[in-house]
Protein backbone atom coordinates (compact mmCIF):
# COMPACT_ATOMS: atom_id res chain seq x y z
CA UNK A 1 0.00 0.00 0.00
CA UNK A 2 3.02 2.29 -0.32
CA UNK A 3 2.30 5.74 -1.69
CA UNK A 4 -1.43 5.35 -1.39
CA UNK A 5 -1.78 8.72 0.32
CA UNK A 6 -1.35 10.27 -3.12
CA UNK A 7 -4.71 8.81 -4.04
CA UNK A 8 -6.37 11.82 -2.49
CA UNK A 9 -6.10 13.76 -5.71
CA UNK A 10 -7.88 11.08 -7.72
CA UNK A 11 -11.54 11.88 -8.30
CA UNK A 12 -13.88 10.01 -6.05
CA UNK A 13 -15.44 6.92 -7.52
CA UNK A 14 -12.81 6.51 -10.21
CA UNK A 15 -12.06 2.88 -10.92
CA UNK A 16 -8.39 3.81 -10.71
CA UNK A 17 -8.62 2.86 -7.04
CA UNK A 18 -9.40 -0.81 -6.76
CA UNK A 19 -10.04 -2.21 -3.34
CA UNK A 20 -6.84 -3.54 -1.87
CA UNK A 21 -6.62 -7.32 -1.99
CA UNK A 22 -8.14 -8.79 1.12
CA UNK A 23 -5.65 -11.13 2.64
CA UNK A 24 -6.87 -14.66 2.34
CA UNK A 25 -5.87 -17.85 3.95
CA UNK A 26 -3.33 -19.76 2.00
CA UNK A 27 -2.47 -16.85 -0.21
CA UNK A 28 0.74 -17.98 -1.85
CA UNK A 29 3.76 -15.84 -1.31
CA UNK A 30 6.77 -16.49 -3.52
CA UNK A 31 8.67 -19.53 -2.30
CA UNK A 32 5.75 -20.85 -0.27
CA UNK A 33 5.39 -23.87 -2.52
CA UNK A 34 9.12 -24.59 -2.27
CA UNK A 35 8.90 -24.26 1.51
CA UNK A 36 6.06 -26.74 1.69
CA UNK A 37 7.65 -29.27 -0.66
CA UNK A 38 10.92 -29.23 1.28
CA UNK A 39 9.04 -29.79 4.55
CA UNK A 40 7.04 -32.66 3.10
CA UNK A 41 10.27 -34.02 1.59
CA UNK A 42 12.00 -34.08 4.97
CA UNK A 43 9.11 -36.03 6.52
CA UNK A 44 9.11 -38.48 3.60
CA UNK A 45 12.89 -38.92 3.84
CA UNK A 46 12.62 -39.75 7.55
CA UNK A 47 9.87 -42.28 6.82
CA UNK A 48 12.04 -43.85 4.11
CA UNK A 49 15.05 -44.03 6.45
CA UNK A 50 12.83 -45.69 9.07
CA UNK A 51 11.50 -48.23 6.56
CA UNK A 52 14.92 -48.93 5.03
CA UNK A 53 16.63 -49.21 8.43
CA UNK A 54 14.12 -51.77 9.65
CA UNK A 55 13.92 -53.75 6.37
CA UNK A 56 17.67 -54.00 5.83
CA UNK A 57 18.16 -55.42 9.31
CA UNK A 58 20.17 -52.45 10.59
CA UNK A 59 17.73 -52.25 13.48
CA UNK A 60 16.06 -55.05 15.35
CA UNK A 61 12.50 -55.08 13.95
CA UNK A 62 11.12 -55.69 17.41
CA UNK A 63 12.66 -52.43 18.66
CA UNK A 64 11.67 -50.52 15.52
CA UNK A 65 9.19 -52.34 13.29
CA UNK A 66 9.11 -51.24 9.63
CA UNK A 67 6.80 -48.32 8.91
CA UNK A 68 4.82 -50.36 6.37
CA UNK A 69 4.00 -52.94 9.09
CA UNK A 70 2.83 -50.14 11.35
CA UNK A 71 0.71 -48.65 8.56
CA UNK A 72 -0.70 -52.08 7.77
CA UNK A 73 -1.73 -52.46 11.40
CA UNK A 74 -3.42 -49.07 11.34
CA UNK A 75 -5.18 -50.23 8.17
CA UNK A 76 -6.41 -53.41 9.86
CA UNK A 77 -7.58 -51.49 12.93
CA UNK A 78 -9.28 -48.94 10.70
CA UNK A 79 -11.10 -51.74 8.86
CA UNK A 80 -12.33 -53.15 12.18
CA UNK A 81 -13.21 -49.65 13.39
CA UNK A 82 -11.00 -49.89 16.50
CA UNK A 83 -8.85 -46.93 15.42
CA UNK A 84 -11.85 -44.67 15.16
CA UNK A 85 -13.16 -45.63 18.57
CA UNK A 86 -9.74 -44.92 20.13
CA UNK A 87 -9.13 -41.73 18.16
CA UNK A 88 -12.67 -40.54 18.76
CA UNK A 89 -12.46 -41.14 22.51
CA UNK A 90 -9.08 -39.43 22.80
CA UNK A 91 -10.24 -36.49 20.69
CA UNK A 92 -13.47 -36.20 22.66
CA UNK A 93 -11.66 -36.13 26.01
CA UNK A 94 -9.03 -33.68 24.78
CA UNK A 95 -11.49 -31.27 23.16
CA UNK A 96 -14.10 -31.43 25.93
CA UNK A 97 -11.44 -30.70 28.56
CA UNK A 98 -10.03 -27.93 26.37
CA UNK A 99 -13.45 -26.31 25.92
CA UNK A 100 -14.25 -26.49 29.62
CA UNK A 101 -10.90 -24.85 30.33
CA UNK A 102 -11.62 -22.11 27.76
CA UNK A 103 -15.13 -21.48 29.09
CA UNK A 104 -13.74 -21.06 32.61
CA UNK A 105 -10.27 -19.68 31.83
CA UNK A 106 -11.22 -16.82 29.50
CA UNK A 107 -13.76 -15.23 31.90
CA UNK A 108 -11.34 -15.72 34.80
CA UNK A 109 -8.61 -13.93 32.83
CA UNK A 110 -10.97 -11.08 31.94
CA UNK A 111 -12.20 -10.74 35.53
CA UNK A 112 -8.61 -10.76 36.79
CA UNK A 113 -7.84 -7.71 34.68
CA UNK A 114 -10.96 -5.87 35.87
CA UNK A 115 -11.69 -6.92 39.46
CA UNK A 116 -8.99 -6.58 42.10
CA UNK A 117 -10.42 -9.32 44.34
CA UNK A 118 -10.35 -11.86 41.51
CA UNK A 119 -6.80 -10.82 40.66
CA UNK A 120 -5.67 -11.20 44.27
CA UNK A 121 -7.16 -14.67 44.40
CA UNK A 122 -6.01 -16.07 41.05
CA UNK A 123 -2.66 -14.34 40.50
CA UNK A 124 -0.77 -16.45 43.07
CA UNK A 125 -2.66 -19.57 41.95
CA UNK A 126 -1.56 -19.02 38.36
CA UNK A 127 2.02 -18.29 39.40
CA UNK A 128 2.25 -21.51 41.39
CA UNK A 129 0.08 -23.63 39.12
CA UNK A 130 1.54 -22.75 35.73
CA UNK A 131 4.94 -24.45 36.16
CA UNK A 132 3.54 -27.30 38.25
CA UNK A 133 3.26 -30.73 36.53
CA UNK A 134 -0.52 -31.01 36.50
CA UNK A 135 -0.51 -34.81 35.99
CA UNK A 136 0.76 -35.07 39.56
CA UNK A 137 -2.83 -34.40 40.59
CA UNK A 138 -4.11 -37.48 38.76
CA UNK A 139 -4.22 -39.78 41.82
CA UNK A 140 -6.30 -37.17 43.63
CA UNK A 141 -8.64 -36.72 40.69
CA UNK A 142 -9.08 -40.51 40.46
CA UNK A 143 -9.90 -40.53 44.16
CA UNK A 144 -12.38 -37.68 43.77
CA UNK A 145 -13.92 -38.37 40.38
CA UNK A 146 -13.53 -42.14 39.79
CA UNK A 147 -11.52 -43.75 37.01
CA UNK A 148 -13.81 -43.15 34.06
CA UNK A 149 -14.23 -40.24 31.67
CA UNK A 150 -14.99 -37.60 34.29
CA UNK A 151 -11.61 -37.66 35.96
CA UNK A 152 -9.81 -37.75 32.58
CA UNK A 153 -11.71 -34.76 31.24
CA UNK A 154 -11.24 -32.85 34.48
CA UNK A 155 -7.53 -33.64 34.35
CA UNK A 156 -7.34 -32.20 30.82
CA UNK A 157 -9.39 -29.12 31.70
CA UNK A 158 -7.19 -28.55 34.74
CA UNK A 159 -3.99 -28.52 32.67
CA UNK A 160 -5.47 -26.36 29.89
CA UNK A 161 -6.89 -23.79 32.31
CA UNK A 162 -3.56 -22.25 33.29
CA UNK A 163 -2.22 -21.17 29.88
CA UNK A 164 -5.67 -19.93 28.82
CA UNK A 165 -6.35 -17.87 31.96
CA UNK A 166 -2.81 -16.47 32.04
CA UNK A 167 -2.86 -15.43 28.36
CA UNK A 168 -6.33 -13.87 28.65
CA UNK A 169 -5.25 -11.95 31.75
CA UNK A 170 -2.15 -10.67 29.96
CA UNK A 171 -4.15 -9.87 26.82
CA UNK A 172 -6.89 -7.91 28.56
CA UNK A 173 -4.52 -5.99 30.85
CA UNK A 174 -3.01 -2.70 29.78
CA UNK A 175 -4.96 -2.43 26.53
CA UNK A 176 -4.36 0.53 24.24
CA UNK A 177 -6.72 3.19 25.60
CA UNK A 178 -7.41 4.97 22.33
CA UNK A 179 -9.94 2.55 20.79
CA UNK A 180 -11.65 2.39 24.20
CA UNK A 181 -11.86 6.18 24.35
CA UNK A 182 -13.20 6.22 20.79
CA UNK A 183 -15.96 3.79 21.66
CA UNK A 184 -16.79 5.76 24.79
CA UNK A 185 -17.05 9.01 22.83
CA UNK A 186 -19.60 7.36 20.53
CA UNK A 187 -21.68 6.58 23.61
CA UNK A 188 -20.83 2.90 24.06
CA UNK A 189 -21.65 1.53 27.50
CA UNK A 190 -18.97 -0.23 29.56
CA UNK A 191 -20.46 -3.70 28.90
CA UNK A 192 -20.57 -2.97 25.18
CA UNK A 193 -16.96 -1.80 25.30
CA UNK A 194 -15.95 -5.10 26.91
CA UNK A 195 -17.55 -7.12 24.09
CA UNK A 196 -16.97 -4.79 21.18
CA UNK A 197 -13.55 -3.35 21.99
CA UNK A 198 -11.64 -5.12 24.77
CA UNK A 199 -12.20 -8.68 23.57
CA UNK A 200 -11.34 -8.09 19.90
CA UNK A 201 -8.25 -6.19 21.02
CA UNK A 202 -7.19 -9.05 23.32
CA UNK A 203 -8.11 -11.76 20.81
CA UNK A 204 -4.58 -12.34 19.46
CA UNK A 205 -3.30 -13.12 22.94
CA UNK A 206 -6.34 -15.17 23.92
CA UNK A 207 -5.84 -17.27 20.80
CA UNK A 208 -2.18 -17.71 21.67
CA UNK A 209 -3.26 -19.03 25.06
CA UNK A 210 -5.63 -21.48 23.37
CA UNK A 211 -2.88 -22.54 20.97
CA UNK A 212 -0.58 -23.28 23.90
CA UNK A 213 -3.34 -25.11 25.78
CA UNK A 214 -4.50 -27.40 22.97
CA UNK A 215 -1.30 -29.50 22.63
CA UNK A 216 -1.08 -29.53 26.43
CA UNK A 217 -4.59 -30.98 26.43
CA UNK A 218 -3.67 -33.65 23.87
CA UNK A 219 -0.58 -34.64 25.87
CA UNK A 220 -2.53 -34.77 29.10
CA UNK A 221 -5.25 -36.90 27.52
CA UNK A 222 -2.82 -39.52 26.23
CA UNK A 223 -0.78 -39.61 29.45
CA UNK A 224 -3.95 -39.90 31.51
CA UNK A 225 -5.22 -42.73 29.31
CA UNK A 226 -1.86 -44.48 29.63
CA UNK A 227 -1.93 -44.23 33.40
CA UNK A 228 -5.57 -45.21 33.80
CA UNK A 229 -5.99 -47.74 30.98
CA UNK A 230 -9.25 -48.40 29.14
CA UNK A 231 -10.06 -47.34 25.61
CA UNK A 232 -8.44 -44.40 23.87
CA UNK A 233 -5.11 -44.20 22.10
CA UNK A 234 -3.06 -43.93 25.29
CA UNK A 235 -4.86 -46.94 26.77
CA UNK A 236 -4.43 -49.12 23.70
CA UNK A 237 -0.73 -48.21 23.46
CA UNK A 238 -0.13 -49.27 27.05
CA UNK A 239 -2.09 -52.45 26.31
CA UNK A 240 0.07 -53.16 23.25
CA UNK A 241 3.18 -52.48 25.32
CA UNK A 242 2.13 -55.01 27.95
CA UNK A 243 1.72 -57.64 25.25
CA UNK A 244 5.15 -56.78 23.81
CA UNK A 245 3.35 -55.71 20.63
CA UNK A 246 5.79 -53.05 19.38
CA UNK A 247 3.90 -52.65 16.09
CA UNK A 248 0.81 -51.75 18.11
CA UNK A 249 2.75 -49.18 20.16
CA UNK A 250 4.12 -47.56 17.03
CA UNK A 251 0.67 -47.60 15.42
CA UNK A 252 -0.55 -45.59 18.42
CA UNK A 253 2.31 -43.13 18.03
CA UNK A 254 1.61 -42.58 14.33
CA UNK A 255 -2.11 -42.13 15.05
CA UNK A 256 -1.58 -39.59 17.80
CA UNK A 257 0.97 -37.69 15.69
CA UNK A 258 -1.56 -37.43 12.86
CA UNK A 259 -4.40 -36.44 15.19
CA UNK A 260 -2.31 -33.85 17.02
CA UNK A 261 -1.14 -32.31 13.76
CA UNK A 262 -4.69 -32.10 12.45
CA UNK A 263 -6.12 -30.52 15.60
CA UNK A 264 -3.32 -27.99 16.09
CA UNK A 265 -3.39 -27.04 12.40
CA UNK A 266 -7.14 -26.45 12.53
CA UNK A 267 -6.69 -23.99 15.37
CA UNK A 268 -3.98 -22.23 13.37
CA UNK A 269 -6.38 -21.85 10.45
CA UNK A 270 -9.09 -20.59 12.80
CA UNK A 271 -6.63 -17.99 14.10
CA UNK A 272 -5.82 -16.78 10.59
CA UNK A 273 -9.55 -16.53 9.87
CA UNK A 274 -10.34 -14.61 13.07
CA UNK A 275 -7.32 -12.33 12.78
CA UNK A 276 -7.73 -11.48 9.09
CA UNK A 277 -7.49 -7.83 10.17
CA UNK A 278 -4.19 -8.32 11.98
CA UNK A 279 -0.86 -7.49 10.27
CA UNK A 280 0.46 -10.94 11.33
CA UNK A 281 -1.94 -12.63 8.91
CA UNK A 282 -0.41 -10.85 5.94
CA UNK A 283 3.20 -11.76 6.62
CA UNK B 1 -1.70 45.21 13.13
CA UNK B 2 -4.68 47.50 13.31
CA UNK B 3 -6.94 44.80 11.93
CA UNK B 4 -6.37 42.65 15.00
CA UNK B 5 -8.30 42.86 18.15
CA UNK B 6 -6.55 41.32 21.05
CA UNK B 7 -8.96 40.22 23.72
CA UNK B 8 -8.11 39.29 27.29
CA UNK B 9 -8.75 35.72 28.28
CA UNK B 10 -11.98 36.39 30.13
CA UNK B 11 -13.62 38.22 27.24
CA UNK B 12 -15.62 35.56 25.44
CA UNK B 13 -17.25 36.23 22.09
CA UNK B 14 -20.57 34.63 22.91
CA UNK B 15 -23.08 35.83 25.42
CA UNK B 16 -23.45 33.64 28.53
CA UNK B 17 -26.07 30.96 28.08
CA UNK B 18 -25.62 30.84 24.31
CA UNK B 19 -22.24 29.29 24.86
CA UNK B 20 -21.23 26.11 23.07
CA UNK B 21 -18.61 25.32 25.67
CA UNK B 22 -17.80 27.29 28.80
CA UNK B 23 -14.50 26.55 30.47
CA UNK B 24 -14.38 28.11 33.93
CA UNK B 25 -11.03 28.40 35.73
CA UNK B 26 -9.98 24.85 35.00
CA UNK B 27 -6.74 23.72 36.61
CA UNK B 28 -5.28 20.30 35.96
CA UNK B 29 -2.23 18.69 37.53
CA UNK B 30 -0.60 15.37 36.79
CA UNK B 31 0.51 13.76 40.01
CA UNK B 32 2.92 10.89 40.33
CA UNK B 33 4.06 9.55 43.70
CA UNK B 34 7.32 10.94 45.02
CA UNK B 35 7.43 13.84 42.60
CA UNK B 36 6.06 17.38 42.65
CA UNK B 37 2.83 17.62 40.63
CA UNK B 38 3.12 18.92 37.07
CA UNK B 39 0.63 21.71 36.45
CA UNK B 40 -0.59 20.96 32.92
CA UNK B 41 -3.31 23.61 32.91
CA UNK B 42 -3.39 26.68 35.10
CA UNK B 43 -6.75 28.44 35.63
CA UNK B 44 -7.99 28.19 32.06
CA UNK B 45 -11.13 30.20 31.31
CA UNK B 46 -12.61 30.30 27.84
CA UNK B 47 -16.03 30.64 26.26
CA UNK B 48 -16.50 29.07 22.87
CA UNK B 49 -19.57 29.98 20.85
CA UNK B 50 -22.13 27.41 19.64
CA UNK B 51 -21.03 27.76 16.01
CA UNK B 52 -17.47 28.81 16.61
CA UNK B 53 -14.38 27.25 15.07
CA UNK B 54 -11.81 27.65 17.80
CA UNK B 55 -8.13 26.75 17.52
CA UNK B 56 -5.92 25.97 20.51
CA UNK B 57 -2.42 26.86 19.41
CA UNK B 58 0.74 26.26 21.37
CA UNK B 59 4.04 24.45 21.63
CA UNK B 60 4.11 20.77 22.47
CA UNK B 61 3.64 20.11 26.16
CA UNK B 62 1.48 23.19 26.75
CA UNK B 63 -1.48 21.10 27.85
CA UNK B 64 -3.65 21.68 24.79
CA UNK B 65 -4.32 17.96 24.38
CA UNK B 66 -5.08 17.71 28.10
CA UNK B 67 -7.62 20.52 27.71
CA UNK B 68 -9.21 18.67 24.79
CA UNK B 69 -9.43 15.40 26.77
CA UNK B 70 -11.09 17.32 29.61
CA UNK B 71 -13.60 18.76 27.12
CA UNK B 72 -14.22 15.24 25.84
CA UNK B 73 -14.79 13.99 29.39
CA UNK B 74 -12.08 11.35 29.08
CA UNK B 75 -10.22 12.59 32.14
CA UNK B 76 -12.01 14.02 35.17
CA UNK B 77 -12.04 17.75 35.82
CA UNK B 78 -10.03 18.37 39.00
CA UNK B 79 -10.67 22.07 39.58
CA UNK B 80 -13.07 24.43 37.88
CA UNK B 81 -15.89 23.42 35.58
CA UNK B 82 -16.62 22.75 31.95
CA UNK B 83 -20.22 23.20 30.81
CA UNK B 84 -21.98 22.60 27.52
CA UNK B 85 -25.68 23.08 26.72
CA UNK B 86 -26.06 19.47 27.95
CA UNK B 87 -24.75 20.45 31.36
CA UNK B 88 -21.50 19.86 33.17
CA UNK B 89 -18.98 17.62 31.46
CA UNK B 90 -18.23 14.62 33.67
CA UNK B 91 -17.95 11.79 31.13
CA UNK B 92 -17.73 11.28 27.37
CA UNK B 93 -20.99 11.89 25.55
CA UNK B 94 -22.20 11.38 22.01
CA UNK B 95 -22.80 15.11 21.51
CA UNK B 96 -19.03 15.62 21.78
CA UNK B 97 -17.03 13.61 19.28
CA UNK B 98 -13.31 13.53 19.00
CA UNK B 99 -10.66 12.81 16.40
CA UNK B 100 -7.48 11.66 18.10
CA UNK B 101 -3.96 12.43 17.01
CA UNK B 102 -3.20 8.73 16.57
CA UNK B 103 -6.44 7.83 14.73
CA UNK B 104 -7.76 5.39 17.37
CA UNK B 105 -9.53 3.34 14.72
CA UNK B 106 -10.72 -0.16 15.59
CA UNK B 107 -8.06 -2.30 13.89
CA UNK B 108 -10.37 -5.34 13.65
CA UNK B 109 -13.00 -3.41 11.71
CA UNK B 110 -12.83 -2.36 8.08
CA UNK B 111 -13.06 1.31 7.13
CA UNK B 112 -16.78 0.88 6.51
CA UNK B 113 -17.39 -0.97 9.79
CA UNK B 114 -15.43 1.70 11.67
CA UNK B 115 -17.62 4.47 10.26
CA UNK B 116 -20.77 2.42 10.87
CA UNK B 117 -19.85 1.82 14.52
CA UNK B 118 -20.33 5.44 15.54
CA UNK B 119 -23.52 5.74 13.49
CA UNK B 120 -25.07 2.58 14.94
CA UNK B 121 -24.17 3.66 18.47
CA UNK B 122 -25.93 6.99 17.98
CA UNK B 123 -29.08 5.13 16.98
CA UNK B 124 -29.07 5.82 13.26
CA UNK B 125 -31.02 3.17 11.32
CA UNK B 126 -29.29 0.53 9.24
CA UNK B 127 -30.02 1.91 5.79
CA UNK B 128 -29.39 5.51 6.74
CA UNK B 129 -26.12 4.43 8.40
CA UNK B 130 -24.96 2.67 5.24
CA UNK B 131 -25.77 5.70 3.12
CA UNK B 132 -24.05 8.12 5.47
CA UNK B 133 -21.01 5.87 5.78
CA UNK B 134 -20.74 5.80 1.98
CA UNK B 135 -21.03 9.60 1.77
CA UNK B 136 -18.45 10.32 4.41
CA UNK B 137 -16.00 7.74 3.09
CA UNK B 138 -16.32 9.45 -0.28
CA UNK B 139 -15.84 12.83 1.38
CA UNK B 140 -12.44 11.80 2.74
CA UNK B 141 -11.56 10.19 -0.61
CA UNK B 142 -11.48 6.61 0.62
CA UNK B 143 -14.02 5.20 -1.83
CA UNK B 144 -12.64 1.84 -2.96
CA UNK B 145 -11.07 1.19 0.44
CA UNK B 146 -14.29 0.51 2.35
CA UNK B 147 -13.35 -3.11 2.98
CA UNK B 148 -9.72 -2.49 3.86
CA UNK B 149 -8.54 -2.92 7.43
CA UNK B 150 -6.67 -0.01 9.05
CA UNK B 151 -3.41 -1.99 9.01
CA UNK B 152 -3.65 -2.11 5.21
CA UNK B 153 -3.79 1.70 4.93
CA UNK B 154 -1.15 4.40 5.14
CA UNK B 155 -1.14 6.72 8.15
CA UNK B 156 -2.82 9.49 6.20
CA UNK B 157 -5.59 7.19 5.00
CA UNK B 158 -6.16 5.88 8.53
CA UNK B 159 -6.52 9.42 9.79
CA UNK B 160 -8.99 10.25 7.02
CA UNK B 161 -11.01 7.17 7.97
CA UNK B 162 -11.02 8.35 11.61
CA UNK B 163 -12.21 11.80 10.51
CA UNK B 164 -15.00 10.25 8.45
CA UNK B 165 -16.06 8.10 11.42
CA UNK B 166 -16.32 11.17 13.66
CA UNK B 167 -17.90 13.55 11.13
CA UNK B 168 -20.51 10.96 10.12
CA UNK B 169 -22.26 11.15 13.50
CA UNK B 170 -22.62 14.93 13.03
CA UNK B 171 -21.80 15.87 16.63
CA UNK B 172 -22.82 19.21 18.14
CA UNK B 173 -19.29 19.65 19.39
CA UNK B 174 -16.31 18.44 17.38
CA UNK B 175 -12.98 18.03 19.17
CA UNK B 176 -9.88 17.54 17.05
CA UNK B 177 -6.41 16.78 18.37
CA UNK B 178 -3.91 17.66 15.63
CA UNK B 179 -5.94 15.53 13.25
CA UNK B 180 -3.93 16.41 10.17
CA UNK B 181 -0.51 15.87 11.75
CA UNK B 182 0.08 12.56 9.97
CA UNK B 183 -0.98 13.79 6.54
CA UNK B 184 1.32 14.91 3.75
CA UNK B 185 1.23 18.61 2.81
CA UNK B 186 -1.16 18.33 -0.16
CA UNK B 187 -3.61 16.04 1.62
CA UNK B 188 -3.53 18.29 4.67
CA UNK B 189 -4.44 21.31 2.55
CA UNK B 190 -7.35 19.44 0.93
CA UNK B 191 -8.60 18.18 4.30
CA UNK B 192 -8.38 21.68 5.83
CA UNK B 193 -10.53 23.10 3.05
CA UNK B 194 -12.97 20.19 3.36
CA UNK B 195 -13.23 20.60 7.11
CA UNK B 196 -13.91 24.32 6.82
CA UNK B 197 -16.52 23.63 4.13
CA UNK B 198 -18.20 20.91 6.24
CA UNK B 199 -18.31 23.26 9.20
CA UNK B 200 -19.93 25.96 7.07
CA UNK B 201 -22.54 23.57 5.72
CA UNK B 202 -23.39 22.30 9.18
CA UNK B 203 -22.19 24.82 11.76
CA UNK B 204 -21.09 23.39 15.08
CA UNK B 205 -18.63 24.05 17.85
CA UNK B 206 -15.18 22.95 16.78
CA UNK B 207 -12.17 22.91 19.09
CA UNK B 208 -9.10 22.25 17.01
CA UNK B 209 -5.74 21.61 18.66
CA UNK B 210 -2.68 22.34 16.55
CA UNK B 211 0.85 23.67 16.70
CA UNK B 212 0.72 24.82 13.08
CA UNK B 213 0.13 28.61 12.96
CA UNK B 214 -1.06 28.69 9.33
CA UNK B 215 -3.47 25.83 9.94
CA UNK B 216 -4.94 27.66 12.93
CA UNK B 217 -5.34 30.92 11.01
CA UNK B 218 -6.80 29.24 7.94
CA UNK B 219 -9.38 27.21 9.87
CA UNK B 220 -10.40 29.15 12.95
CA UNK B 221 -12.60 32.09 13.85
CA UNK B 222 -10.72 32.58 17.06
CA UNK B 223 -7.36 31.35 18.24
CA UNK B 224 -6.18 30.79 21.80
CA UNK B 225 -2.42 30.91 22.11
CA UNK B 226 -1.20 28.80 24.98
CA UNK B 227 2.04 28.82 26.91
CA UNK B 228 3.59 25.79 28.47
CA UNK B 229 4.51 24.76 32.01
CA UNK B 230 2.11 25.70 33.41
CA UNK B 231 -0.33 25.69 30.50
CA UNK B 232 -2.07 29.05 30.29
CA UNK B 233 -3.97 30.93 27.65
CA UNK B 234 -1.77 33.92 26.86
CA UNK B 235 -3.74 35.52 24.04
CA UNK B 236 -7.11 35.10 22.40
CA UNK B 237 -7.24 36.49 18.88
CA UNK B 238 -10.08 36.97 16.43
CA UNK B 239 -9.39 35.91 12.89
CA UNK B 240 -10.99 38.65 10.75
CA UNK B 241 -10.86 36.67 7.51
CA UNK B 242 -13.91 36.10 5.30
CA UNK B 243 -16.07 33.09 6.22
CA UNK B 244 -15.49 31.49 2.84
CA UNK B 245 -11.89 30.42 2.71
CA UNK B 246 -9.94 28.75 -0.03
CA UNK B 247 -6.76 28.79 -2.02
CA UNK B 248 -6.75 32.62 -2.35
CA UNK B 249 -7.16 33.11 1.40
CA UNK B 250 -3.66 31.78 1.87
CA UNK B 251 -2.25 34.46 -0.42
CA UNK B 252 -4.24 37.37 1.02
CA UNK B 253 -2.43 40.15 2.87
CA UNK B 254 -4.54 39.68 6.00
CA UNK B 255 -3.74 35.98 6.20
CA UNK B 256 0.00 36.53 5.84
CA UNK B 257 0.10 39.43 8.31
CA UNK B 258 -1.97 37.62 10.89
CA UNK B 259 0.10 34.45 10.54
CA UNK B 260 3.30 36.44 11.06
CA UNK B 261 1.88 38.24 14.07
CA UNK B 262 0.74 34.98 15.66
CA UNK B 263 4.00 33.30 14.81
CA UNK B 264 5.84 36.00 16.78
CA UNK B 265 3.52 35.51 19.76
CA UNK B 266 3.99 31.73 19.66
CA UNK B 267 7.71 32.13 19.33
CA UNK B 268 7.80 34.36 22.42
CA UNK B 269 6.09 31.57 24.35
CA UNK B 270 8.47 28.97 23.04
CA UNK B 271 11.53 31.08 23.83
CA UNK B 272 10.23 31.86 27.29
CA UNK B 273 9.54 28.18 27.91
CA UNK B 274 13.03 27.18 26.78
CA UNK B 275 14.60 29.82 29.01
CA UNK B 276 12.51 28.71 31.95
CA UNK B 277 13.77 25.17 31.54
CA UNK B 278 17.47 26.05 31.23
Amino acid sequence: MAGSAQNTAVPVGAEAKPAPPRSRLGRRRPGAFLDLSVQVGVVLALCLAWEAGARLGAINPFLLPPLTDVLARIGEDAASGAVFVDLGLTLYRALLGFFIAAVIGIPVGILMSRVAVVRWFFDPLLSVGFPMPKVAFLPIFILWFDIYDTSKVIMVAFSCFFPIAAATYAGTTGLDKWPIWSARSFGAKEVEILWEVNLPMALPQILTGLQVALPVGMITTVVTEMLMGGRGIGGSMIMAGRFADSVGVFAGIVEIVALGFLVVKSLELLRARLLAWHPETRR
Amino acid sequence: MSALRQAPAADGAAAPGASGIRIDTVTHAYRSPGRPPVIALDRISLDIGPTEFHALLGPSGCGKSTLLYLLGGFIPVQEGAITTPKGRVTAPGPERSIVFQNFALFPWKTVRENVLYGLRKSGVGREESEARARDFIALVHLTGFEDAYPSQLSGGMQQRAAIARTLAVDPKILLMDEPFGALDAQTRRVMQEELRAIWQRSPKTVVFVTHDVQEAVFLADRISIMSSRPGRIQHILDVPLPKERGEDTLESREFIQLSEHIWRLVREQAVAATRGRL
